[in-house]
């Protein structure tokens, strides 16, 4: 079943065109990579498949929803409802404990409860460090702290921007086993790197270049 | 998770909030010292007013006639009208009381100095007389604390020393009088010898008289229990079109403009109760003082307004920029929280509700350093304590909460602006 279409998506910033013509599926418990050189339209396209921004031209359907067309309004509820972000600056508030962090997306979504919010961060490992602020914790944990922010509503889709950007070895490590889990449990996901060896993971890796499909590549083998 | 959010963001991030509610502490410290100095200032300037003498003369019913048909007031010489000095603690006891400062009553009479064959004009009058009022009360009032400005040499003489007398400078150079002398003063077939205890210099006309106790000057003229005049000295509330309307007719008056007429510090309705208690007499505003009161103090009050309204100004000034520049540091988190799912309507107020709280801290502390302020205000210009109005609580309140809510609006705007991808992610 597809959970992701994107038919003939442009968009365009002025004179830029950042995606040209974008034609893909993505399938329900997919992992799928985006690569591309900087400027090639990975965020462009990451931004719009994440109801952060629209599409100037073609649709882009979402679980059957053609967010194309949705009210800035809706797209907040559809981000809210069905997508977990993962950001490469972790993006964590730093004044809120890693805790309070993870609650504040169900606040939103809907109730925070602790004990669940704990579950997520034991989920990532991060269960003892749940009291400590972002600048007690290393680059490695607060982007598991991240993970635990964008698991705690059961999204459809996990979008992650360039997830072990800003990690060392070991914590890249673990941070690709936490998404090699989450795919293993069912979960969708978009990941935007430029670092093969994450690309490697995906089941499919998509290469944009100036805004085009450049290749598809499938299982370490172009089709 | 809401408040655990605002007590994170309070708490946590201390020095942003706290600059926000030292701007705000400020903005509420000049709002309460103003208010409170120019709520004040109108009894504080009066007082001071007070010190340049009298705004009421008092005088009987036919020396008011004279003195409106033919210009010439100086009482018994002429009329050979009265007031009665037993119904003097009358004016301490009418609705203004309060506002009764002091008064001083005179009784003047021409006099033969040293038996020279020009008559002199004598005064005779309370320096610093004990009063038992028919209310029980009691106070000490006179010439003394109304005419401080002049130039004693020598010393003032108290209402006991009937054997004592305060001579005019032009008096005593004319007649060669100098503290400590003996003089003689003849009037009919009384005579008194008095010693100068001071020479004085007025700068008026009364620089030409002398001055005893009221009884030496009424045994004198053989008129004991009368006087020629008083002067009252009243803190006033400046004219309006009200007070002015009375003072030609208060009968012109309906019911109501007349209660509220007298019921107002008004000079004229001042007056209107000093007649009311002494018989057959006539009070008249010294316009001069009274108009001159009236205006320094109108401006003053106005000034003190100015001042509060520009501390407002720039304080609202102060708290917008701080809270603009905090939320454009913020932007990445409120982005954050949008792309979270968060609608512009929670976001804005969560950081509203930041704001409040650190404007209810920053008020409170600019309360109590305001009146700190406003004491110092009050010891250094007027030498005494400015009076703590409540009253200035709530203004101040509503003012501040003004003030940051309109403070926060261009920081607002921003943020409801605010695209979750473009702070994010850059685009």
């Amino acid at each position: 079943m597809n959970l992701l279409e994107m038919k003939g998506v442009s968009k365009i910033y002025g004179n830029v065109h950042a995606l040209q013509n974008i034609d893909l599926i993505v399938e329900q418990g997919e992992w799928l990579a985006i690569m591309g050189p900087s400027g090639s339209g990975k965020t462009t396209m990451m931004n719009i498949v994440g109801c952060m921004d629209k599409a100037s031209r073609g649709s882009v359907i979402l679980h059957g929803v053609n967010i194309s067309q949705e009210s800035a309004k809706n797209l907040t509820a559809i981000r809210r409802d069905k997508i977990g972000l993962i950001f490469q600056q972790f993006h964590l508030i730093n004044y809120l404990t890693a805790l309070e962090n993870v609650m504040v997306a169900q606040y939103y979504h809907s109730i925070p409860d602790e004990a669940e919010a704990l579950r997520s961060l034991e989920r990532v490992g991060l269960k003892d460090r749940a009291k400590h602020l972002p600048s007690q914790l290393s680059g490695g944990e607060q982007q598991r702290v991240c993970i635990a922010r964008a698991l705690i509503n059961y999204p459809m889709l996990i979008l992650a921007d360039e997830p072990t950007g800003n990690l060392d070895e070991a914590n890249e490590k673990i941070v690709l086993d936490i998404l090699k889990q989450l795919h293993k449990e069912g979960s969708t996901i978009i990941v935007v790197t430029h670092d093969p060896e994450v690309a490697d993971e995906a089941q499919r890796t998509v290469v944009l270049e100036h805004g085009k499909i450049a290749r598809i590549v499938r299982n370490n083998k172009e089709v | 998770m809401f408040w655990r959010m605002v007590k994170g963001a309070l708490f946590r991030q201390k020095g942003k909030m706290l600059m926000i509610a030292f701007t705000i502490a400020l903005g509420a410290s000049l709002s309460t010292a103003m208010l409170n100095v120019m709520l004040d200032v109108g009894d504080k300037v009066n007082q001071e007013l007070k010190t340049y003498g009298a705004n009421i003369n008092v005088v009987p019913k036919g020396a008011s006639l004279l003195d409106d048909l033919y210009g010439v007031g100086d009482g018994s010489g002429f009329s050979d009208k009265y007031l009665k000095e037993s119904e003097l603690g009358n004016i301490k006891t009418i609705f203004w009381a309060f506002n009764i400062v002091d008064f001083a009553p005179y009784f003047e009479t021409r006099i033969a100095l040293n038996n020279a064959d020009e008559e002199v004009k004598l005064s005779g009058t309370w320096f610093s007389y004990h009063l038992e009022l028919p209310t029980g009360e009691s106070l000490n009032t006179g010439m003394i604390n109304m005419k401080n400005w002049w130039d004693v040499s020598g010393e003032w003489i108290s209402d006991l020393d009937t054997d004592s007398a305060m001579v005019g400078s032009l008096l005593a150079s004319r007649y060669s009088i100098q503290a400590g002398d003996l003089i003689t003063a003849n009037s009919g077939n009384q005579s008194v010898s008095l010693r100068v205890k001071g020479v004085f210099n007025s700068g008026s006309d009364e620089d030409s008289q002398v001055f005893v106790p009221l009884s030496v000057a009424q045994k004198l003229a053989g008129r004991d229990g009368l006087v020629s005049r008083v002067e009252v000295s009243a803190l006033t509330t400046p004219d309006n079109e009200l007070s002015r309307r009375a003072a030609q007719n208060p009968k012109s008056l309906s019911i109501k403009e007349w209660e509220t007429w007298y019921c107002t510090a008004y000079v004229s309705a001042i007056c209107y109760q000093i007649d009311e208690v002494m018989t057959d007499s006539v009070s008249k505003p010294i316009r001069q003082v009274a108009e001159s009161e009236g205006a320094i103090l109108e401006k003053t009050q106005l000034l003190m307004l100015l001042i509060t309204v520009l501390s407002l100004v720039g304080s609202a000034l102060g708290i917008s920029n701080l809270v603009t520049a905090s939320v454009i540091e913020r932007s990445k988190e409120i982005g954050l929280l949008k792309a979270l799912g968060a609608n512009n309507a929670p976001v804005s107020w969560l950081v509203l509700t930041e704001i409040l709280f650190t404007g209810v801290v920053g008020g409170v502390a600019g309360y109590f350093a305001g009146l700190g302020f406003a004491q110092i205000i009050g010891q250094s210009v007027f030498g005494s304590a400015i009076d703590i109005k409540p009253m200035v609580i709530p203004i101040v309140a509503v003012l501040i909460f003004t003030v940051t809510l309109a403070g926060s609006v261009p920081s607002i705007r921003y943020m409801l602006s605010l695209r979750p991808a473009e702070v994010l992610h850059g685009r």
